[in-house]
């Protein structure tokens, strides 16, 4: 017997077939959550977010257009859900920042040697709400200037200077002697 | 002319139609090739990022949810609950007011009623018409109960049509 296609779940789920749903929810949530995770940098904050993903992407589900593919949707509808929810906390970024900059003051932070990946993470999660979710569209979704600017409603210009700009401080986060 | 920062991040993103130009350009000039090259390394340290695992699996929390949400809260469920026993303890607590009332028809024949109805319909049509107010209160032994009976009747009103009403705004929403 194959696995069901996610188009057979969504069918099903679509007539209140909770398992089905549960079987989408289980093959996408790790992606989803990935998705949470490089945008907002912080775990719980992130599995909350990538939760609500799939609870809008249920109530979604009658407009979902079954000839397009369920995990490069739901995976835009989760970036597209971080930013709102960083947009609706703008009042601490300030805080964040500092909050960022006070740590890598910290001596022992500076000495110890944080893998790659972290380092990485730490850059994304230091630009600006927008900058994270265009370089997550563009680079780890691979959408192109077009269909970001459609995806959150944005002239094409705003696509290529937040992603210019936001690869521009991440190369200078990264690549900067230490 | 060096390639500006814009048209390097195109190149990489595939954003640009004709390539030949660049390709020519980045052959012959070391400095934009360098910069060319440092982009793609960031490029690669972004797609180096790997994934990380959830520590428990969000599906069984999403489905309990999911499958929760198309039906009704409890309290509305009480609702229609307290409804359906307030219509019974209704029909319960009435029955003598309509047993009352029924001896009083004298239960005549269909012909009977129909005179009976249209003349009292006359007396009323004249009533109306004359606009007799003092003539109301020919109802005494009647008032106290057609008052409890009204208060009943507008507080299960008011009930079924909250009550609908908000079973109607769910099934909208
Ligand atoms: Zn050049």
């Amino acid at each position: 017997m194959t696995a069901p296609t996610d188009r057979d779940l969504i069918v099903r789920a679509r007539r209140g077939d909770g398992d089905a749903f549960s079987e989408l929810v289980t093959r996408y949530q790790t992606n989803v959550f990935n998705v949470c995770y490089r945008i907002l940098h912080e775990r719980g904050e992130a599995e909350d977010l990538a939760q609500e993903t799939f609870m809008r992407a249920y109530h979604r589900l009658e407009q979902f257009d079954l000839e397009r593919e369920f995990g490069p949707w739901v995976r835009r509808v989760a970036a597209n859900l971080c930013l709102n929810h960083l947009e609706s906390q703008k009042v601490n970024a300030p805080l964040d920042e500092e909050r960022d900059a006070d740590e890598s003051q910290r001596p022992e932070k500076q000495v110890e040697v944080r893998e790659r990946s972290e380092q990485i993470r730490g850059a994304l999660a230091s630009l600006p709400a927008h900058y994270r979710v265009v370089v997550e569209l563009r680079h780890y979704q691979e959408l192109s200037y077009d269909e970001i600017a459609s995806e959150l409603k944005i002239p094409l210009s705003d696509v290529k200077s937040h992603l210019f700009r936001a690869r521009k401080l991440l190369a200078e986060k990264l690549h900067a002697p230490d | 002319m060096h390639l500006t920062d814009e048209q390097l991040n195109e190149y990489l993103d595939n954003e640009i139609a004709d390539r030949t130009l660049f390709d020519s350009h980045l052959a012959s000039c070391g400095e934009c090739a360098a910069r060319l090259t440092a982009l793609q390394s960031l490029f690669a340290e972004l797609d180096s990022l790997p994934e990380v695992e959830l520590t428990h699996s969000l599906a069984s929390q999403i489905t309990l949810h999911a499958a929760s949400s198309p039906q009704l809260p409890r309290w509305l469920t009480l609702t229609a609950t307290l409804q359906a026993a307030l219509a019974l303890i209704a029909l319960v607590l009435a029955a003598p007011f309509v047993m009352n009332l029924l001896p009083a028809i004298e239960t005549p024949s269909f012909t009977e009623i129909l005179i009976q109805l249209q003349s009292q319909w006359l007396t009323l049509f004249n009533l109306i018409t004359n606009y007799q107010l003092p003539n109301l209160p020919t109802l005494p032994p009647l008032q106290i109960p057609t008052l409890t009976l009204s208060l009943a009747l507008a507080g299960a009103s008011l009930l079924w049509l909250v009550g609908n009403g908000l079973l109607l705004r769910r099934q909208i929403k």
